[in-house]
């Protein structure tokens, strides 16, 4: 597969898990001869857990009550005392 | 009571119900607004307008999506309308991020070899790239890829939340990935390079 750039969509998919098993044969074959597809299946891989690693920030608290107020607010508008 | 529930109760005018449906989401939906705008302040908004529209539209909501999904689509609409007076520079098309992009066969480039990213660059400089770069993509290629991955929503849900068919969605999450993954890239090989 020289053309390895036309099977992006499908390495990416293979990386989430969400290929065919006949079609993550193929791929995982192609693997061993393409150092390029290797290098770009780690990368994309890695790309994705980076992102998870990183921490979720806190809602916070003087946000989280002036929300609170402001959607009452509109909940009463619309359906009365809440 | 499960989340259908919570939401039946909430259409009838059940404020407890919402209340606890508020819980849920706030944290989720305030996280969206802070990748996709890079801005404390407009998450804030865009959190507050996503649930004040949810209030108004609660009877709207049929049950076709999940109700996270529902209100993901709109937050996401709420950063769009925020964002409308903002131009951020195009991503470009997917081949361009790829190796042989410019020429073919064998004067492909290498790439580069990331080895352990995190030797490289502390955890909070990480974030901070990961959360810049994607401040300053598009919306329409960030937002599908921060609900695919940092809120883990099937390809399927990503595709409601963005009206969008699957094709498309998986598209634009494989286009945000490779754009991020080349500015990764470009800022290990900086620091590997100031090492030698
Ligand atoms: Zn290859």
């Amino acid at each position: 597969m020289r053309e390895c750039n036309k099977h992006i969509q499908e390495i990416a998919d293979y990386i989430d898990g969400e290929l065919d098993a006949k079609l993550c044969d193929d791929i995982e074959d192609h693997l061993k001869g393409c150092k390029n597809c290797r290098l770009m299946v780690d990368t994309l891989k890695q790309t994705v857990i980076l992102c998870k690693d990183g921490e979720k920030e806190e809602l916070p608290e003087s946000i989280s009550s002036k929300l609170n107020e402001a959607i009452k607010k509109r909940w009463e508008k619309k359906f009365g005392k809440a | 009571m499960n989340e259908k529930e919570l939401v039946k109760k909430a259409q009838s005018g059940d404020f407890e119900a919402f209340s606890l449906l508020i819980e849920k989401y706030k944290n989720k939906i305030y996280n969206l607004g802070l990748k996709l705008s890079g801005d404390r302040h407009d998450a804030e908004d865009i959190l507050q307008d996503t649930f004040l529209k949810a209030v108004d539209n609660i009877d709207k909501f049929r049950g076709e999506s999940t109700f996270g999904t529902w209100l993901y689509a709109i937050a996401v609409n709420a950063v769009r309308a925020l964002h409308q007076s903002r131009k951020k520079a195009e991503l470009r098309p997917i081949e361009e991020y790829l190796p042989s992009g410019h020429g073919s066969g064998d004067d492909t480039k290498e790439l580069f070899e990331w080895g352990d990213p995190h030797e490289l660059l502390e955890q909070k400089e990480l974030k901070k790239v990961i959360d810049d770069a994607l401040a300053e993509m598009p919306d329409k290629y960030s937002a599908p890829f921060i609900l695919r991955y940092f809120e883990d929503l099937s390809v399927k849900e990503v595709a409601d939340s963005m009206h969008l068919s699957v094709a498309a969605a998986k598209s634009r999450i494989l286009r945000a990935r490779l754009a991020l993954r080349e500015r990764l890239s470009e800022v290990f090989k900086e620091k590997a390079n100031e090492r030698v």
